[in-house]
């Protein structure tokens, strides 16, 4: 190789990098500055409309929240609420520009709440969006309004700074009492995918405290193919999730004493196993619960750790949360919806027959046989074992 | 293209006559002019004309011996050692000559004899050449010129004002040595010497430079070395043709692998210490007279982040030091581009909170965050470029101007965010932990922002890959600089990340000469003396 | 004639080889027909691909020092060798463009208003520097490319633990036999069946019985290839079969503590470097090609013109990404048979049966 030849080819590429810098340099392409976006908390949808959706946005006032600058001294509050009018959630969002000075931007949004009569309508032609789009998050957390998503995202906040931070946070801490699912647009996503499976997603209403409107969570909202069919109270969202093994904590009471008394029972952890069999050409789903608790509180006089009254006392917490999941199946059976995955079960079970049972799941589905098996356990009592009351055995 | 030809042009000429190749020849076949006459006279006038009139030149004539035998002694004022030209070339000279006058008269107008019987000084040479003398003198030896010998005395009297052994400027150590080379080539190499006890150390001495005719001396251990190292230090080292070297950067831009790479290939300290545990490595060391940096060669990448006090502390910290320091080199040349491309790009990465904040200390600010990045790099440098050159005292008030005054002013002003001085001045705080890779460093930082704005973290990506591609390719003195990681040689990389303690590490690396390889004895680890029952 | 005076160490093969199979297969694979035992079909296909790459070491190690141009004149004869070495280098150009342009589509879509043509410039234009440095460079970087890959590898898998189903792997009997070969047969032909381009480097290496150790460089990258289908079902289950990258999708969903979330960028790094590779070798190995065919002294004028031709192909490769999936699925399988497995086995049928090389020296061409 010689020299020259190698000094051409210098200049080839040092001219091939010069042309390419204006190149560079005139477009800005995908190039977007902090300040020239705006940065979206939360997004519903509510029905306008017979043909027409009203997508709204809630966006950070970044200015507002806090600016090491001005000593914080916010006024008005750190969010505004945007809203498009369209025929589809794409058009609405882009609607939103032309009163919005800068570009929405989707990447941490936090939470996703529909609107009832849009839930009611069927989700799944709204959300296409919000998954193909590459600014959007999958992880979003979904939530259905009993009223109208606008509505939701205008409630007032007290420890949080917008209603969508607070909405969340109250999501994350869902699992303390284990009443309603934390449900992601992956999950919905996933569920709308399959042929049997029953998407859920979190109840959402506006409560009044003193006069200020709160967000509150109230129950789970039963979909059957994308369309919202009937809701689950919280008692009946836990029976649910203890049959996918989604319950991380939560009190059960039981009456003792005859019925005059309560205890507070906290759930420490448990374990859920679905099985599908077959048994005499029928299909039995059998459904074991594993859990643990704690003695929490109690009302009544007696020494509940009492060895016998302690087994009472497992048996009543076995009991409730029986209790509790037969309300949700029965919920769940009566609008047709599988929301458990037993249909899934049965696919890993029994792959070849499944084929045939996919088509026939929805006449199927209302009358399966389930099997309940709960076996709950006691294992600690707080740092007291009798009650602050004098003993009554002696 | 356009350099090179002309370079070529340029330096045409130079190549037909070297002085300096000519010199060490038989004086028989050297032009007449550049030989000594017998005549004290003619040769005076000779040098006089070579040398001029400056008046730091003293030639001292005198007589000596019962005969009066015309001589004359010719070194430069300052440079040469008062003492020893008094008392060990005049002082016998003129004394002791006439005692020993009586015995043999004529055999004493010997050079031989005065060489042998009277200089009382450690080294003595004979020339023919004029050239020689003049050289010499040049150097800060004494020339004793007798009438009716057509040779001349060299003596060595070479002695000047040096600046003494002084402690590092710039490596400093908290444990380990304190001495740092100096500017004379003597000195240097006995501090070499005193490290290195070992006949096998070999100095290998040259000069450099047809107007400085600098010393410039090749250190190495015979035995530890690749022969073919030296080989090609020499080869190099001879093909330079130059004015001056003034400093051993003159020898290191002539013979590095790449020219064009911004990546330095030889490696430089002022530390005895550092430079013997390289020669033990396998490593060669050029010393230039003038001044205190040493280089080494072959120089890998690795090396920069290692310092000589990791070898004299305990192995745990220094192994976290080690990584802290990749970490370091790492911030200092990406933070900028990560921060231009997470806030401009991929603000998705950010997590919320902190998103918020950046976006709050963002808003108003009216430059995009590249020119922002790039700016606040440039405002760094300039800040750098001043502390270093300012006087001490004043340099300080720089930096506190600097980092106070502009960077606070800036952020309540709001012409920049908050957090991009944070991480600029990270960047700057991160980069001179690794020194030997500040200036690249600082290239590539640029280099990385530009992209990082243009592209995101594909422009980053790309850069990087750009910059790993011609680390990857690059070479000091045949070996890879990448290596011991890029050729992989797994022995070796009981040094690179983390530092293995001494006892582990049994053989030499690998990737430099490893014609030795053995460095101790097998099973050094020490244990408690097995118990006694 | 030496047109590279590199020499590689067997180890190297191993990052190289590692690092052109998984490259795109961790980001896009089609395994779409497999369902959720892609995982096992990617299994399959590591057998498949043993077999392939022990032909083309069987034959390597038949002509030591002979890349795959000099092995095809030399046992097709000059003319009909040379055509055959033709058309494997219109497959390695071919491939080549297609693989710059799956890259560039990929980061279209994480940057949608950049132009295309911007990525392909920008990429071709490293690996330009990359190839123009020889084979020696090409390795070195492989090794610090896969190690970096091979780690955030494992932290990817790490910190998707929490979001793992296993449940969601069953059941096994899922998918028609048919499918699943469908499936592990693509699979096989888009990642190991293109080590056929080692035929071009086996010659590089140290010591030629070396070229064994590709066997091993494909099973691990093939194990590594599986786990990371299997991870991508186990997180997300069905929903795989919607999304064209699925491990993009995978690591979007990554949330830990609030504070590592979103690592798609991790994706994207794996398929930089990982792309780089890839098309760094195929590029390698088609302007050396090109040189040994044309006799020349050195490839390095080839580098540039072929650079691009290959960003120019890539360009008008195909017009939309849905072009792609029934191309790779149905129609690739069968247009590389006869470079993947057609005519090496051929050659290497043709030379035991002729008793090639003959032993006598001289064999020179």
């Amino acid at each position: 190789m010689n020299k020259f030849s190698l000094q051409i080819k210098k200049m080839v590429v040092l001219l091939l990098v010069l042309t390419l810098i204006p190149f560079m340099m005139s477009g800005c392409w995908n190039r977007r500055e902090l300040d020239k976006i705006a940065i979206v908390a939360a997004g519903g949808i509510d029905k306008e409309n017979k043909d027409k959706i009203k997508i709204t946005a809630q966006v950070f006032k970044v200015g507002e929240i806090k600016s090491p600058q001005s000593g914080g001294s916010a006024t008005g509050k750190p969010y505004v609420n945007f809203e498009g009018v369209a025929t589809t959630s794409f058009e609405a969002i882009r609607k939103i520009t032309q009163i919005a000075s800068r570009k929405l931007y989707w990447s941490h949004n936090q939470i996703f709440v529909f609107g009832k009569e849009i839930a009611q309508e069927g989700i799944e032609k709204y959300i296409d969006f919000f998954v193909r789009d590459h600014e959007t998050r999958l992880m979003v957390n979904v939530l259905v309004s009993k009223g109208t998503a606008h509505e939701i995202l205008t409630t007032e906040t007290d420890l949080e700074t917008i209603p969508a931070m607070n909405i969340n946070d109250i999501i994350k801490d869902l699992g303390a009492t284990s009443q309603a699912p934390q449900i992601t647009l992956k999950d919905i996503a996933e569920r709308l995918l399959s042929k049997t499976s029953a998407a859920v997603a979190p109840l959402v209403e506006v409560q009044e405290i003193n006069k200020k409107k709160h967000a509150r969570i109230a129950g789970t909202a039963v979909f059957k193919k994308g369309k919202m069919v009937g809701e689950l109270t919280p008692e009946e969202s836990r029976g649910y999730l203890w049959v996918i093994g989604k319950v991380k904590s939560g009190i059960i009471n039981v009456k003792t004493d005859d019925g005059t008394k309560r205890a507070s029972l906290e759930i420490i952890r448990a374990n859920n196993k679905i099985n599908a069999d077959i048994k005499d050409g029928q299909l039995v789903i059998t459904v074991k619960i594993k859990e643990e608790g704690t003695l929490n509180e109690q009302d009544s006089p007696k020494n509940l750790t009492e060895l016998p009254l302690w087994h009472s006392l497992e048996l009543l917490q076995a009991a409730a949360i029986h209790r509790e999941i037969t309300a949700a199946l029965k919920k769940s059976q009566e609008y047709n919806a599988d929301i458990f995955g037993f249909g899934e079960v049965v696919h890993r079970k029994y792959p070849l027959l499944w084929k045939d049972l996919e088509k026939q799941w929805d006449e199927l589905f209302p009358y399966l046989k389930v099997n309940i098996e709960v076996q709950a356990k006691l294992r600690r009592s707080g740092l007291i074992t009798k009650p602050i009351s004098p003993s009554t055995e002696e | 293209m356009f350099r090179f030809i002309m370079r070529k042009l340029h330096f045409l000429h130079l190549l037909h006559h070297n002085p300096l190749q000519d010199k060490n020849k038989e004086p028989e076949k050297d032009p007449a002019t550049t030989l000594l006459t017998k005549d004290l006279q003619q040769n005076l006038a000779k040098l006089k004309k070579i040398l001029g009139t400056s008046n730091d030149i003293i030639i001292r004539t005198f007589t000596f011996g019962s005969n009066n035998i015309e001589a004359a002694l010719i070194f430069l004022d300052g440079m040469v050692d008062k003492t020893t030209v008094n008392e060990s070339i005049l002082l016998p000279l003129m004394y002791e000559y006439p005692q020993s006058k009586s015995d043999e008269d004529s055999s004493w107008n010997n050079i031989e004899d005065i060489q042998q019987k009277l200089i009382t000084v450690g080294e003595v040479k004979k020339t023919y050449a004029v050239q020689d003398t003049i050289l010499s003198i040049l150097s800060g030896d004494s020339i004793l010129l007798i009438n009716d010998l057509n040779q001349a005395l060299i003596i060595s009297t070479r002695g000047w004002e040096a600046r003494g052994i002084t402690e590092p400027q710039t490596e400093a150590t908290v444990r380990g040595p304190r001495e740092s080379f100096t500017e004379t080539l003597r000195t240097n190499t006995t501090l070499l010497r005193r490290k290195l006890k070992d006949p096998n150390f070999t100095l290998e001495t040259l000069v450099l430079g047809k107007r400085t005719q600098t010393d410039v001396a090749i250190a190495y251990l015979k035995g530890i070395v690749n022969p073919r190292l030296i080989e090609e230090i020499k080869r190099r080292l001879n093909q330079i043709d130059t004015d001056a070297i003034l400093e051993s950067g003159y020898i290191e831009e002539y013979i590095e692998d790449n020219p064009f790479s911004p990546f330095a290939t030889i490696a430089n300290s002022e530390k005895p210490d550092v430079i013997a545990a390289k020669l033990l490595e396998g490593r060669a060391a050029i010393l230039v007279d003038g001044t205190p940096f040493v280089l080494t060669v072959p120089m890998l990448f690795v090396e920069s982040f290692q310092t000589a006090e990791d070898y004299y502390s305990r192995a745990y910290y220094t192994s976290i030091l080690r990584l802290l320091r990749f970490l370091s080199f790492l911030l200092s040349i990406l933070s900028p581009a990560l921060y231009v491309a997470l806030t401009t790009f991929h603000q998705e990465l950010i997590p919320t909170p902190l998103l918020l904040t950046m976006a709050a200390a963002r808003e108003g600010t009216p430059f995009p965050a590249m020119v922002e990045a790039i700016g606040m790099g440039i405002i760094f440098e300039i800040l750098r470029e001043a502390g270093v050159r300012l006087p001490r005292p004043v340099g300080q008030a720089i930096s506190i101007v600097g980092a106070l005054v502009i960077g606070d002013a800036a952020v309540s002003a709001g012409l920049v965010g908050a957090p991009m001085v944070i991480v600029v001045a990270l960047t700057a705080i991160a980069s001179f932990v690794v020194p030997a890779q500040t200036d690249v460093g600082s290239i590539l930082r640029i280099f990385l922002t530009l992209l990082a704005g243009f592209l995101g973290a594909f422009g980053i990506a790309i850069g990087i890959l750009g910059v790993l591609v011609h680390m990857c390719a690059l070479r000091s003195f045949g070996t890879p600089y990448l290596s011991p990681l890029a050729p992989l040689s797994t022995g070796d990389l009981k040094d690179v990340f983390i530092r293995v303690p001494l006892w582990d590490m049994f053989a030499r690396p690998r990737t430099i000469g490893w014609i030795d390889p053995q460095r101790q004895a097998f099973r050094l680890k020490p244990e408690p003396p097995p118990k006694k029952d | 004639m030496n047109l590279e005076t590199g020499k590689i160490p067997g180890y190297q093969l191993i990052f190289l080889i590692m690092g052109f199979v998984s490259s795109l297969s961790m980001l896009f694979l089609p395994t779409q027909p497999a369902k959720n035992l892609a995982w096992l079909a990617i299994l399959v296909s590591i057998i498949e691909g043993l077999l392939f790459a022990s032909i083309y070491t069987a034959l390597a190690l038949r002509f030591p020092g002979k890349t795959l141009v000099e092995i095809n004149e030399f046992i097709l004869g000059p003319l009909v060798g040379k055509i055959v070495s033709l058309g494997f280098l219109w497959y390695f150009l071919h491939l080549a463009s297609l693989h710059l342009r799956n890259y560039g589509d990929f980061f279209t879509i994480v940057y949608p208003e950049t132009p295309l043509i911007v990525f392909l410039i920008a990429t071709i234009f490293v690996c330009a520097l990359a190839v123009k440095n020889g084979i020696e460079v090409i390795a070195r970087c492989s090794i610090l490319l896969v190690s970096l890959i091979i780690f955030l590898y494992f932290f990817d898998l790490f910190i998707l633990l929490k979001e793992m189903d296993l449940s969601k792997l069953l059941p096994l009997r899922n998918v028609s036999v048919q499918d699943f070969f469908k499936a592990s047969n693509a699979v096989n032909s888009v990642s190991f069946g293109e080590t056929i381009i080692f035929m071009m480097i086996f010659p590089f290496l140290n010591k030629y019985v070396e070229a064994r150790k590709s066997l091993l460089a494909i099973i691990i990258a093939g194990l590594l290839i599986a786990i990371s289908a299997a991870r991508n079902t186990a997180v997300m289950g069905d929903l795989l079969s919607i999304f064209q990258y699925p491990t993009y999708e995978t690591l979007k969903i990554v949330d830990v503590g609030d504070f590592l979330t979103r690592m798609e960028i991790v994706v994207s790094i794996n398929f930089i470097s990982m792309g780089f590779l890839k098309i760094s070798i195929l590029y390698y190995g088609l302007v050396l090609g090109t040189a040994q065919l044309l006799k020349l002294r050195t490839y390095h004028p080839l580098v540039f013109p072929f650079g691009v031709i290959i960003t120019v192909l890539g360009v008008i490769n195909y017009g939309a990404i849905s072009e792609l999936i029934p191309f790779a699925l149905e129609i690739y399988p069968l247009y590389s048979f006869p470079f993947e497995i057609g005519i090496p086995l051929f050659l290497l049928v043709t030379a035991v049966v002729r008793g090639l090389p003959k032993k006598t020296k001289g064999d020179q061409i």
